[in-house]
């Protein structure tokens, strides 16, 4: 409680004191935004730690090698994550639901245990150091960032690209028969999810000294995927306050102590059956029917 | 043009041409191939062989997407709108085609972008006021929670966003009630007034034959027919394709087969005397009414089944009797009306408390467990029962009476013929020890071959002393082995009576055909 108290006391001492979590907040949530555009166009993909990792290694290595300025390694690293989110969605793409996202863990189980732990200059899975980092002035680069993103995918939603999406997600079927080519509109969703979790990488490497492999496994991308369900995937805002949401609870109910994954578990559960649809999802609260509890079965008349 | 679902010629050597400009129905009985023509000419399941062209632009091998960019539309026989979106965005999405990316000019928000958003804005209302919704009212309301009519009417809107060349309807009247029938009729005909050409798929032969100028018939796959309305309507091998061929001696005298041209027919109900209904009945039905949300399926139906009977309920497809038998399984509750079976109420029974008291349905489609061996499928059937040597015994004789079932017992399932596979969904109906057995098109999609083994089998079980309750399309054949049948129309009772009186009762052909 003194972490919400001291934030509506005393605002400036909140920010100066706790810098780093909002710069992680902020690097959440453009995590967030990255799973927010392959779910917007009905696709499950966990891809995303492994984009990160791509971004983050490409920004540090040609930092300590190249010593080259950070905007320019943290947009190579955002590249290369999209070139390589181009030759993964091709072949994976063509699945759907939970075999896409069996698929997408392949392909960050493939890049952590084959690549990153065997190459010599990524440390060989002991991670890398990275002295030029700058955990308190990092923020500014990742506040002003998230608002683009957030803007940008704002309006992406709103014209024919975002249309398409969302036809796609709602049937892909009924899709086609539009003319809307659903392969190559979720292959620029997936793409353009690779592009922010690249640069998400990038960005949060900035923020620390050491690159530690274990960051960009299975366990980030379930964190990155509740952000968005929780936060509510229809809406651009919704996986950020998902994010946002997430990152502070363990900070709000620090008196819990050791019991704090106990309380932030139990209100999580307690989110999700009650807005399925996420916090900022339409519709009110779902006290009268939980969407879990059955319905009368109905079946619709067969006409084959 | 041909098209094979895995040993299934669903669609098989089909030649039809759509006039430009022109109104052109297709029709058939249940599974005769219709909706499989249209997935192929759209790009949802591709060519096996044949070919299909637009005008000049050949079709063949596309994509569904790009098919419907060179102006082919349609609209779903189970509505496909994008349900959680409002009804304007589910027509703006229909403009995807003819909108050029503006991707960038979105993104810095210019004046043109809004300009042209706000000419599209009026033309997805104005759409939607052409196909009779009131744009007003509805545009910003989620499509799933519209009236199922205005449904209907959306997916049209979404469909002519499009600008198609030429719009596919697959059964767009679907569930609709008579008037709501006459209102896409003059839709229908209003749109081909304004030039657009239509391919018009549908069950309702008062609907097809009202609007269209010609008529192709389809059954198993084949084209059997193709004219004018008139001449279709008449036409022997049609007629028999809608109601089904009786055997031999039936075929003769079968109402309206026996004269060609012979398009005045009898009086209504001439024939059928009202049938003695039995006293003591085991299953009752009073005034059954079921609606699936704003549809509804069965109005008010009435009827009973004596134990010892086979009882036959026929009628066109769409007219409620799968619903019936649903509803008295417990998996579909009614509106109102009681059911009863032997003292239990099926209207409030649980689905396993029912088949525990012995009414037992064989459902339609078979839905047997087609990765399962035959005898696993057989012995899933006794499951929950303890009396484990009669459970063996019980299925060896099941076997004995379909000795097909013998032989096959160590093959899957799904590698059965579909006869086979309808044996086998009866079997295991009969190993759950049925009081009343309910039959669910038994012979849809069989060769006629297998349809009279079915028969047979079906008589064979009756004679041995299982109360049946028969439902079919094939009417003639259902007619031949029933005590009793009612003839339902749109989810109404129209006539009853005793299998041999509706045999000869002209008004059994104008239930299906609408003449």
């Amino acid at each position: 409680m003194d972490f919400l108290i001291q934030l509506f006391t005393d605002p400036v001492a909140f920010w100066n004191s706790h810098t780093l979590l909002i710069s992680q907040i902020g690097i959440n949530s453009i995590l967030a935004s990255s799973m927010f555009v392959v779910l917007y166009s009905g696709q499950l993909s966990l891809a995303a730690p492994g984009f990160m990792a791509i971004g983050a290694y490409t920004a540090v290595l040609m930092d300590l090698y190249w010593h080259t300025p950070l905007a320019l390694n943290i947009a190579t690293g955002t590249a290369f994550a999209g070139v390589v989110g181009v030759a993964v969605g091709l072949p994976v793409l063509r699945l759907r639901g939970v075999f896409l996202a069996i698929a997408t863990i392949g392909f960050i189980e493939a890049l952590s245990l084959g690549v990153i732990l065997n190459l010599p200059i990524t440390g060989e899975g002991l991670g890398l150091k990275n002295p030029n980092a700058d955990p308190l002035g990092g923020i500014n680069i990742v506040l002003v960032s998230l608002a683009v993103v957030v803007f940008l995918l704002w309006r992406l939603t709103k014209g024919r690209l975002g249309y398409a999406w969302t036809a796609i997600r709602q049937d892909e079927l009924a899709a086609q028969s539009q003319g809307i080519d659903v392969a190559r509109y979720k292959l620029i969703a997936f793409v353009v999810s690779a592009l922010l979790a690249g640069f998400a990488g990038g960005a949060e490497s900035h923020l620390n000294f050491f690159v530690d492999p274990n960051e960009y496994g299975v366990p980030r991308t379930v964190q990155v995927l509740t952000f968005a369900v929780l936060g509510g995937s229809g809406n651009v805002l919704g996986p950020v306050v998902g994010a946002l949401f997430l990152t502070t609870l363990p900070y709000v109910f620090q008196q819990a102590g050791d019991y704090i994954g106990v309380v932030s578990g139990a209100i999580l559960i307690a989110v999700i059956i009650f807005r399925p649809q996420g916090i900022v999802g339409r519709g009110g609260f779902a006290f009268v029917r939980p969407r879990w509890w059955p319905r009368a079965q109905v079946r619709a008349p067969s006409t084959r | 043009m041909r098209r094979h679902f895995g040993g299934v010629h669903a669609v098989d050597g089909v030649t039809l041409e759509v006039e430009k400009g022109s109104i052109q129905g297709l029709i058939g009985p249940n599974g005769a191939g219709k909706t499989t023509l249209v997935n192929v000419i759209t790009g949802y399941v591709p060519f096996q062989s044949g070919h299909a062209w637009l005008e000049s632009d050949e079709l063949t091998g596309l994509p569904a997407h790009r098919i419907a960019g060179l102006g082919i539309s349609r609209t779903f026989q189970n509505i496909r709108l994008f349900k959680d979106l409002t009804a304007l965005e589910n027509v703006l999405i229909g403009m995807h085609t003819r909108r050029r990316d503006d991707t960038l000019a979105q993104i810095a928000t210019l004046p043109m972008f809004r300009r042209d958003q706000r000419s599209r804005l009026d033309d997805a209302r104005g759409l939607m006021e052409t196909v009779g919704l009131a744009a007003s009212d509805i545009a910003g309301r989620a499509a799933g929670t519209l009236p199922y009519g205005d449904q209907r009417r959306l997916e049209i809107a979404r469909a002519l966003a499009l600008r198609p060349r030429l719009l596919i309807l697959d059964e767009p009247a679907a569930g609709m009630n008579p008037s709501e029938k006459q209102g896409i009729r003059e839709l229908i005909e209003r749109l081909n007034e304004d030039g657009l050409t239509i391919l018009l798929i549908d069950h309702d032969m008062r609907l097809v034959m009202g609007v269209c100028k010609r008529v192709a018939v389809l059954d198993f796959g084949r084209k059997i027919a193709e004219g004018t309305p008139a001449e279709v309507s008449i036409d022997a091998g049609v007629i028999k394709a809608y109601l089904g061929s009786g055997s031999e001696r039936v075929v003769t005298s079968a109402p309206g087969a026996s004269a060609a041209g012979d398009t005045e027919l009898a009086g209504e109900g001439s024939a059928a005397r009202p049938a003695v209904e039995p006293q003591k009945a085991i299953l009752e039905i009073e005034d059954l009414t079921v609606s699936y949300g704003p549809v509804n399926a069965v109005r008010g139906a009435s009827l009973r089944v004596a134990t010892g009977e086979v009882v036959a309920l026929i009628g066109a497809n769409g007219a409620g009797k799968s619903t019936i038998l649903n509803t008295l399984s417990g998996l579909i509750r009614p509106d109102s009306g009681t059911a009863v079976f032997d003292r239990l109420d099926l209207t409030r029974a649980k689905p396993s408390t029912i088949v525990r008291h012995g009414l037992i349905q064989v459902p339609e489609g078979r839905e047997i467990l087609a990765r399962q061996t035959v005898l696993e499928n057989l012995e899933l059937a006794t499951w929950g029962r303890r009396d484990g040597s009669a459970k063996r015994t019980q299925i060896e004789a099941v076997m004995k009476r379909f000795p097909i079932l013998g032989e096959r017992r160590a093959l899957r399932a799904g590698t059965l013929s579909g006869g086979e596979q309808q044996m086998l969904a009866i079997a295991r109906g009969l190993l759950a020890r049925p009081r009343l057995l309910l039959l669910d098109e038994p012979s849809l999609g069989l060769a006629p071959q297998m349809v009279d083994e079915v028969f047979k089998a079906i008589q064979e079980i009756h004679d041995e002393g299982t109360t049946i309750l028969l439902v079919e399309q094939n009417a003639l054949r259902a007619l031949e082995i029933a005590d009793r049948a009612y003839v339902l129309e749109t989810g109404q009772i129209r006539l009853s009576g005793t299998g041999e009186d509706l045999l000869h009762n002209p008004a059994v052909r104008r239930a299906y055909l609408g003449g």
